[in-house]
Order: structure tokens, then C-alpha cells, then sequence
């Protein structure tokens, strides 16, 4: 069974639950290292351990038809193929016992859930696409949905930046040689944070509604060259799961902001988009990532 | 651990290969088993003897020695031939003079296996019963083409050409890769009026394949109940973490399977002093196998901003002339981006002459992607 935005409380009532309704001997456990969902009581295996032989090969012989294998945000990798998926998948072939967490049904595009869809069915449609008739028929599915909303801010940068971005641009094209193309849209990113920084100091007042010294508003940058105690980078982001923020970048993978709504929770945020070109990509492809995942849970739940 | 992977849904692959085993004995007179030193033909010659003393019946073991192979590999085959069912085996142990890729130096290219006149530089002397001569009509051989002239694929075929109608039998499986899928379902046989998905006519000859459908595990399963020995290397390889891909009794010196060079001085440092002294570029290969900027072609040279570039760099400082040559001609017919030029620089490095990686001759999608970014930012 497939369980989708379910939080870690949940989850645990869930597992508890499903050990006692059927007699299950030993609960084995697989979740990254970012989320761990482990139990006194249960075998918890982080996501990275899998493939090493000494987990692998012990989890075969341990794995029997009354042990139920729980895993717990296992949409790491887009590659159904993956080594870590096709180990896990050596696990389910031993017990009918799973259930699968996850926040979203997608890292990026729908074909991801196929993973998903995989592990409960078996890999029995394993070189089958995203097949919505498919899925409904030979799975179950508890959705709760989880509606992101981005709001763009827009900030009006300075003549210089302007200049300077289209130097960059000039520049990095004629520089890409060898490296990664994505370099270019990531770097070009950051080429705004001056003036986003400034339109912070400016606006604070209304960005943070109505106290400026409200301490629960942070900013979130892809890093921390801004130098202010205000600004977060994602990865700290993650491990402060009390605050409001205000995102001033967005992460160029999709995973690594799933990552960070997980941790804290928010599903709302304020954007701040430059009048740059790449700014306004940035928003448009996470605009559409956001409606594609919205058009998986209208699939999903047509049930 | 349970045998449960099978293409028929109602036997397990043990049972599926022992029913397998039997057609082949009640089908085939003169029955031939291929032989490796690695574990899936340990476990075949071990299911195939079994049922040859149920029938009181002789079955040939074929080895083509390839001369450059680990100590381990040769001990496996001593093992099989002499102590595991010695009175219904025909040893068909090849030991003759044929050409082996030598992808480790631009300068020897070939290995000629079992050189004559080069006794004091083999490997280890010939054994006593081996087949030391080729038992075909050399003036009519085959030959694998020019460059090689008769290498390892041109002696199975001659030496196949001797029989007719006999079994070859080959612990090859499908799962290994979608090659060997491929040549074990492209052509199923009719064998007296059975269709037979698990074997392929060759020649006048049969090759067929019991173990099609085994898994890895299915393999260690078999060897751990039945007590077989098994090549040392696996447990070296095991130790080292190695994964099931990189896991195999292969060649010491293709263009394929050369990397293993990079553990053997830990392995088999014996076997690793004595192949030194027999072939050159074996040390090279051995400090740079795995090596980003070298053999395993995954990093560009400090020098160089292009993969482009440093293939252009190569074809210029290349030993050679003519194979020089032969690779400028080659690559006139492939696109000219930085996927195709990585690939053909492998081959460069490899001195890949016979094409044995070829290059995937497509467009490359950082191209597309690097216009797009042109287009939106």
C-alpha cells in the first residue's frame, strides 16, 4: 500500500497498526538519512546502506514472508533502475508485508510514481509507462494532497545588474567548454541576490506583514553569500523547522526543495523574482512542476 | 535465499536445468561442454557430469587456454577436468598458437597465445594432455579478419567445425546482458521434434544454453549446496567490494575486461610478476586501469578544455601512422560533438582497431540543452 503526505506520527500509528493485524515477525525499515523513520523495535536501515553486501546479502536471509518491510521516502532517484530501487526490490519478491511512504508522488515528472508503483506491485509492470487505468487497478492509494504555492514577488534590479548579467551570460556560454550546461541557468541565479538583499532592507516592513524584529521570518538563499542572519541556505533551512520563510532563490533540483518543504512543513511561500530573465525561468518551471504534481493527485484520486 | 527466478512459472531453474539436461543427453550422442574456470561453468559441467555417471556416458570438456588467465582460473579448470567426474570426461584442453587483443600497450597489440619458439615466456608450460596443434585443416581455417588473423572467436569456430551434429553446451545467461539474451532466443532449434528456445543451430552443431535462465544467486546457491570449489578470485573480489558486473573470470587483456589488472598484483602477485615480463603495457594498465583521466576516459586531461581536442591531440602523437590512419577514417563518418569525440577517444586510447567498443554515433543532448539555455536566459 502506498501511502502519500502522510507526516512521521502517521506514519508510526500506520506501521503499529498494520504489525498487529497480521502477526508480523520483524519490521525492516528503509529511509535516507535526511528523514529517518526508525523504532526501538523495528530493523531501521538508512537509504545509503542498502547496496553494501553486508545489509544486502543479511536482509535476504532475514526478509521471510511474515516480515513486513516498511520504506520511507524512497523517491531518491528518478532511474527506475536504480541499484538501491533493484535491491529493495529483491527484499519485496520475499514478503506480500510493505508499505511506502512518500511526501510527493513525483520528483519531477509523473513517470517517477512508477517507482513507486514498482516496489508495491512487485515490479510486475516494471517496463510499463505511467498508465493512470493501470495504477488504479492494481494498486491502493491513500492521498493526502500537498497544494505548493509560490507567490512572486517581483524586485526591480539596477542598471549595473542588468549589465553584469548579460556579461555573465556572454561569458559563461563562451567558458561552458566541458562543464555541466545547468552551470549556466545556477550561476545567472545568483547574479540578482544583491538586489534582492537590498529590496529586503527596504521592504521589510511589508514582507514580514507587520513587525520588521519578527524572528520567526527567515530568508532562504541556494547560499550564504549575502552574509546576513536573516538568510538561511536550504540545508540549514532543513534542520529549523519553526519558521515562516521567504524564499529568495530557488534550488535548480526539484529534489532538494522537496527536501526542504518535508523538513518544515510550509507549503505556502513568498518568492522574490528578479526582473531577470532567469529569475522568471526559475518560476515558470517550478510553476509547471507544481501543476504537474497537481495533476498526478487528480489522477491519483479519481478513485 | 530461494531458486525462484524462472521463465516458466511452475518449475524452479534447478529443476528447469536438470530437465534441460536430460533432453540433451537423450537427444545428443557426442555432447561437448564449454568450459571458463568461472562459476557458471562450474556449476554447468557439474550438473552435466552428474548426469553423464547416472548414464555411464563420456562428455568432452573444451577450455581454450588462453595462456594469460589467473592461476586461480587454470586450478578451477584442473578441477573440473581431473577431480570432479575424471572417468566421464574427454579433455578437450586447447592449448595453441592463436592472436589475443592486447589493449594495454600501443605497441604490442597482440598477444600471440602460446607462442612458439617463446616456451621460456609463457605463462606456465602446457599441460600433458592438452590439445597442443589444431585438429582442423589450417589451410581452410577461419579466420577472424585481418588485423587479428586467428583469434579466440575464429578457434571455437574451427575447432566446432571438426564435429557434426554434437551439443556444444554453454553456462552463458541471459540476465548477464541483452546480448546474450539475444544470442540465446534469436534462433530456437528443432531437435528431434521438440522445439528447443534455449539453444541455437551453429554450423552443423547445436549450442545450447541450461543455465539461460539463472540469476546470479541462483549460481551461488547451486555452488554453496554442492559443496563445489570455485575460483579464488570471487572471494577476493567479494573482499574488495567489488559489484556483480565487475565480478567475473574474464580476459586479463581486452579492450572489455582489462580493469582487473588493477587488483591483480593483490590477487595473484605471482601470476602479475610473470605477465609483466610477458607482455608490454601490463604495468601501465595496472597503475591506470580505473584512472579518470586515462583508461577509464572519464575526466579530461589537465591540458585539455575539450574532449574534441584531445582526441585531435591523440590521433597526432600516435605511434602508428597506419592505425593512425585508420581511426581518422573511422571517425570522418561520426558526428562531431563531445559525446562522440569521448568515445572515440577510448578507442584511441585502447588503440581500439577492431572496432570492439564501438561509438555510439548520436547527437549530443548537451548540445540541445546549451541552445535552449541560449534561447530562455
Amino acid at each position: 500500500m502506498i501511502y502519500l503526505g502522510f507526516e512521521e506520527h502517521e506514519k508510526h500509528n500506520l506501521i503499529v497498526e498494520y504489525r498487529n493485524n497480521y502477526s508480523i515477525r520483524n519490521t525492516v525499515i528503509i529511509s535516507p538519512k535526511q528523514f529517518p523513520l526508525m523504532f526501538g523495535w523495528s530493523d531501521n536501515i538508512e537509504w545509503s546502506d542498502t547496496i553494501e553486501y553486508e545489509t544486502f546479502y543479511r536482509l535476504l536471509q532475514e526478509i521471510t514472508e511474515d516480515s513486513l518491510v516498511v520504506l520511507s521516502e524512497p523517491l531518491r532517484s528518478q532511474n527506475r533502475y536504480d541499484l538501491t530501487y533493484n535491491c529493495i526490490r529483491h527484499f519485496l519478491q520475499q514478503t506480500k508485508h510493505k508499505i511506502i511512504f512518500q511526501q510527493f508522488p513525483q520528483i519531477d515528472i509523473k513517470e517517477d510514481f512508477m517507482i513507486l508503483f514498482d516496489f508495491d506491485t512487485n515490479s510486475k509492470w516494471k517496463k510499463y509507462k505511467w498508465d493512470i487505468n493501470l495504477i488504479l487497478d492494481n494498486i491502493e492509494i491513500n492521498v493526502k494532497p500537498l497544494l505548493i504555492q509560490l507567490n512572486g514577488i517581483t524586485v526591480q534590479t539596477q542598471h549595473s545588474t542588468k549589465e553584469k548579467y548579460y556579461t555573465e551570460k556572454t561569458k559563461m556560454f563562451n567558458q561552458i567548454g566541458n562543464k555541466n550546461p545547468d552551470t549556466i541557468p545556477r550561476n545567472l541565479y545568483l547574479v540578482g541576490g544583491k538586489d534582492k538583499h537590498a529590496y529586503i532592507k527596504s521592504q521589510c516592513k511589508s514582507l514580514f506583514k507587520n513587525d520588521k524584529n519578527d524572528k520567526n521570518v527567515l530568508f532562504v538563499a541556494r547560499n550564504q553569500r549575502l552574509k546576513s542572519d536573516n538568510i538561511l541556505t536550504y540545508k540549514n533551512a532543513r534542520n529549523d523547522n519553526k519558521s515562516n520563510y521567504i524564499l529568495i532563490e530557488l534550488p535548480h533540483k526539484f529534489i532538494d526543495f522537496t527536501d526542504f518543504l518535508k523538513a518544515n512543513q510550509q507549503l505556502k511561500y513568498d518568492l522574490l523574482v528578479a526582473d531577470l530573465k532567469v529569475d522568471k525561468w526559475y518560476l515558470k518551471k517550478y510553476t509547471d512542476w507544481i501543476n504537474r504534481i497537481n495533476e498526478t493527485y487528480t489522477n491519483l484520486l479519481k478513485k | 535465499m530461494r531458486l525462484t527466478q524462472t521463465y516458466s512459472k511452475n518449475e524452479n531453474v534447478l529443476d528447469a536445468a536438470k530437465r534441460r539436461v536430460k533432453f540433451i543427453f537423450d537427444n545428443f550422442t557426442d555432447i561437448k561442454v564449454s568450459v571458463s574456470g568461472g562459476k557458471d561453468s562450474t556449476v554447468l559441467a557439474h550438473l552435466m557430469l552428474n548426469e553423464a555417471k547416472l548414464r555411464n556416458r563420456k562428455i568432452g570438456l573444451f577450455f581454450l587456454d588462453e595462456e594469460v588467465v589467473y592461476s586461480s582460473t587454470i586450478e578451477q579448470v584442473e578441477y573440473l577436468m581431473e577431480e570432479m567426474a575424471p572417468k566421464n570426461v574427454t579433455p578437450l584442453w586447447l592449448q595453441i598458437e592463436f592472436n589475443l587483443t592486447n589493449s594495454t600497450s600501443l605497441k604490442e597489440r597482440h598477444l600471440v597465445a602460446w607462442e612458439s619458439g617463446k616456451h621460456k615466456l609463457w605463462m606456465r608450460p602446457k599441460k600433458s594432455y592438452a590439445i597442443k596443434f589444431p585438429n582442423w585443416n589450417i589451410e581452410n581455417q577461419k579466420m577472424e579478419n585481418k588485423e587479428i588473423g586467428l583469434g579466440f572467436y575464429a578457434v571455437i569456430e574451427n575447432f566446432e567445425n571438426c564435429y557434426k551434429n554434437s551439443a556444444f553446451v554453454v553456462g552463458l545467461r541471459a540476465t548477464e546482458s541483452p546480448n546474450r539474451w539475444r544470442t540465446v532466443s534469436k534462433n530456437p532449434i528443432h531437435v528431434n521434434g521438440s522445439n528447443v528456445y534455449w539453444g541455437t543451430k551453429k554450423g552443423e552443431n547445436f549450442s545450447v544454453y541450461p543455465l539461460y535462465d539463472w540469476n546470479f544467486h541462483d549460481i551461488w546457491k547451486y555452488i554453496f549446496d554442492n559443496k563445489l570449489k570455485y575460483s579464488k578470485i570471487y572471494d577476493y573480489q567479494f573482499r574488495k567490494g567489488m559489484n556483480i558486473q565487475e565480478m567475473r573470470i574474464s580476459s586479463l587483456i581486452h579492450e572489455k575486461s582489462f580493469k582487473s589488472l588493477v587488483e591483480m598484483p593483490e590477487f595473484e602477485p605471482k601470476t602479475y610478476n610473470r605477465l609483466v615480463k610477458r607482455l608490454k603495457g601490463i604495468e601501465l594498465a595496472q597503475e591506470t586501469g580505473k584512472s579518470a583521466t586515462l583508461f577509464k576516459v572519464s575526466k579530461l586531461p589537465k591540458n585539455f578544455t575539450s574532449w574534441l581536442m584531445y582526441r585531435d591531440f591523440l590521433i597526432k602523437t600516435h605511434p602508428e601512422a597506419s592505425k593512425a590512419n585508420l581511426f581518422v577514417k573511422r571517425f570522418a563518418k561520426h558526428l562531431k560533438n563531445e559525446r562522440v569525440a569521448k568515445q572515440q577517444v577510448r578507442q584511441l586510447l585502447l588503440n581500439d582497431t577492431e572496432n570492439n567498443i564501438p561509438v555510439s554515433n548520436k547527437p549530443d543532448p548537451r548540445d540541445e540543452l546549451l541552445a535552449y539555455y541560449k534561447e530562455v536566459l
